[in-house]
């Protein structure tokens, strides 16, 4: 947890600094008028503070040997590939309409961990499509995109 | 209107068709998810209140509220049948639940567990009628002082039953105060940490932020490792507890009550923390300690009642104050402001038919959980046997529709990504999403208030503590943080005195 809270706490030094910066910018005002910068610079001053401290707090602690690494045993594939996914799916489902961009975008994900009945996989994001838009496009009337094709 | 015509007004409200199916649907759903581990109470409430612009906001708020309820209910099932809570508010639940299970009375567990909830439900509405109104008086006379003290004290309040680290749950509450503050600013009018991009101009939504850091990250979370879970198998029978099984925990539900409805009250209070409190108490002043961990029914009958009755009280602030007390207030607040709500004192006497309508429907969505849910009970362990394979993509499916029908714009569907990874990597990384939430949507409240008492006060801090509400609120504050620190001290005084001998 040593190395994990020392990385961590650089990083929220980093976001601090960079609010504290943007903050300066647009303006902090006074304390009689104060500007729309002026929460912000207070809040990632502290946020800088406190990171700080939990760097210190973290570099005078022994680390802990018996703790297995984070990421370990992680199946980063997966994760990414439900990712990269879901990414594409954002960017695609204008253009392609929610019917066939879900469709596809369901045929992957129940894909990723099937592994004996894979031939019932498109039967499985064919249900799972036409249900959720039944319900929710057509009773509950969310406005869902028609893409290219018109459905 | 007096007292009770109110009352009848409320159950007028509610018993329209409209609510009447709201209020069972909102149940329904809310056991439902309380049963899957993935969506959680704010996820569920996200995805359907896109659905519920065309109707009232009674309506909404009723929906919203048989979900809140019915979650507290879901998740005792999986804690019991498969010591996998499907909620945080159900981890107490899982230590005596399941052992219950193992002995051959997951029948009486839960049983015990919805008249439970059922009696601490009924309580907390009581109690909510009663302070809600008093409340809402008492809070025309707040001012912005007040309002900035109370919300710290809330934040606070958080930060203090962080789970984990107290200082990493403190930046975490510093970092939604920043993300609060994206888009125009309140006063001047002019967009602030937008970055050019204008979809940011409104603010980050509540929404995706909800469903990404809480249950993109959790589904991510589930998928790095191995997706079985074994549900136990027993015959469900005698769901109705015997007279022995009541004398025991008659007394753990009326304590439970009582703990879970004052810990909702409390800004930063909630379902969770309350079913903490419950089973510590009831194992300190039980005869016979050692059941404990052991299949002791108190120890499910306490904090099953602890959440159901929080779960009724924190509505109170939030409805009387205008302050969302915990996270899924949070979302509550959004969807009053969604339909053109203001909460606060006002809110009572402006829509009496909300407020004397949502707390019918608490009295009837209770009655209804108990009706449906105990006959209903092998649906929701035919639920539970569900594959996560084909569970994880229908709940990402869920979530897609949740946080795209808010705006029907995919730049929403890249910040649930965004803050999915971040969510797993806080998990990771060992910080809270709680306490960002709540900061996130009091930080404009916050904002506001600080800079109107700033104004008012022509710029003077001694403001919050000269008036004496704040200055109390505050004063606790303080107390609470410097709780937090002293066994800090203490222990590197220790260490310098070891040192020096």
């Amino acid at each position: 947890m040593k190395t994990l809270d020392q990385t961590s706490s650089l990083f929220w030094l980093l976001v601090s600094i960079l609010v504290f910066a943007e903050s300066l910018r647009i303006g902090i005002g006074t304390v009689q008028n104060p500007g729309m910068g002026f929460m912000t610079f207070g809040a990632s001053g502290i946020l800088g503070i406190l990171s700080l401290v939990l760097f210190l707090q973290a570099s005078v602690r022994k680390e802990d040997l018996r703790q297995k690494p984070l990421f370990a045993g992680t199946l980063w594939r997966r994760i990414f590939f439900v990712l990269l996914a879901l990414t594409v799916y954002a960017r695609v489902m204008p253009v392609l309409g929610y019917l066939i961009s879900t469709f596809v975008l369901m045929t992957l994900l129940f894909g990723i961990l099937e592994k004996k009945r894979i031939k019932f996989v498109p039967l499985y994001a064919l249900v799972a499509t036409l249900f959720t838009h039944l319900v929710f496009s057509k009773w509950l009337n969310c406005q869902f995109p028609h893409g290219l094709f018109g459905f | 209107m007096d007292f009770f015509g109110s009352i009848i007004y409320g159950f007028q409200v509610t018993f329209q068709p409209i609510n009447f199916l709201f209020c069972g649907v909102g149940v329904l759903v809310g056991t439902l998810v309380g049963v899957l581990p993935g969506i959680g109470p704010a996820g569920a409430m996200a995805l359907l209140l896109p659905a519920t612009f065309k109707f009232s906001p009674t309506s909404t708020i009723i929906l919203l509220a048989g979900i809140y309820y019915g979650v507290q209910y879901g998740g005792s099932t999986t804690s019991i049948l498969v010591k996998i809570p499907g909620e945080a508010s159900s981890v107490m639940t899982c230590i005596d639940g399941h052992q219950m299970a193992r002995q051959g009375r997951a029948g009486p567990a839960l049983g015990i567990a919805a008249w439970g909830s059922f009696i601490a439900g009924t309580i907390s509405n009581i109690g909510l009628m009663l302070v809600a109104i008093p409340l809402a008086h008492a809070a025309l006379r707040l001012g912005p002082p007040e309002y900035f003290a109370l919300m710290c004290t809330g934040l606070i309040i958080v930060t203090y039953l962080a789970q984990g680290s107290v200082l990493k749950a403190v930046m975490m509450g510093l970092v939604g105060i920043i993300l609060g503050s994206i888009g125009l600013d309140l006063i001047s009018g002019f967009p602030r940490f937008t970055f050019g991009i204008n979809e940011l101009t409104d603010g980050v939504g509540i929404v995706p932020l909800v469903m990404g850091l809480f249950g993109i990250s959790e589904i991510l979370e589930n998928l790095e490792g191995s997706l079985e879970r074994e549900v136990f198998k027993t015959r469900i029978k005698n769901l109705w507890p015997s007279l022995k099984d009541w004398m025991e925990a008659k007394w753990a539900i009326v304590r439970g009550s009582v703990i879970g409805f004052l810990l909702g009250v409390l800004p930063g209070g909630g379902a969770v923390i309350s079913t903490f409190v419950s089973y510590a108490v009831e194992k300190k002043i039980s005869k016979h300690p050692e059941k404990f961990g052991e299949g002791a029914i108190e120890g499910v009958a306490g904090p099953e009642s602890a959440n159901n009755a929080a779960a009724g009280s924190s509505l109170i602030p939030l409805l009387s104050l205008g302050i969302p007390p915990n996270p899924i207030m949070a979302i509550f607040f959004s969807a009053l402001i969604i339909h053109g709500i203001q909460p606060g004192p006002l809110l009572i006497r402006q829509h009496p038919d909300l407020f004397w309508g949502l707390v019918a429907s608490l009295y009837l969505g209770n009655g209804l959980l108990l009706v449906l849910n105990l006959p209903l009970i092998g649906i929701w362990i035919k639920v539970l046997e569900i594959p996560y394979k084909i569970l994880f993509p229908m709940i990402l499916l869920f979530c897609i529709i949740g946080v795209y029908s808010m705006n029907n714009l995919s730049f929403d569907l890249y910040v649930m990504l965004f803050f999915g990874v971040v969510g797993w990597l806080m998990r990771k990384f060992g910080y809270e999403g709680a306490p960002l939430i709540l900061a996130f949507v009091l930080g404009p409240m916050l904002e506001n208030a600080l800079r109107q008492s700033l104004l008012i006060s022509q710029g003077s801090f001694l403001i919050f503590v000269t008036r004496p509400i704040s200055a109390i609120a505050l004063g606790f504050a303080f107390l609470l943080l410097l709780t937090t620190l002293l066994p800090h001290f203490k222990k590197r005084r220790r260490q310098y005195d070891q040192f020096k001998e």
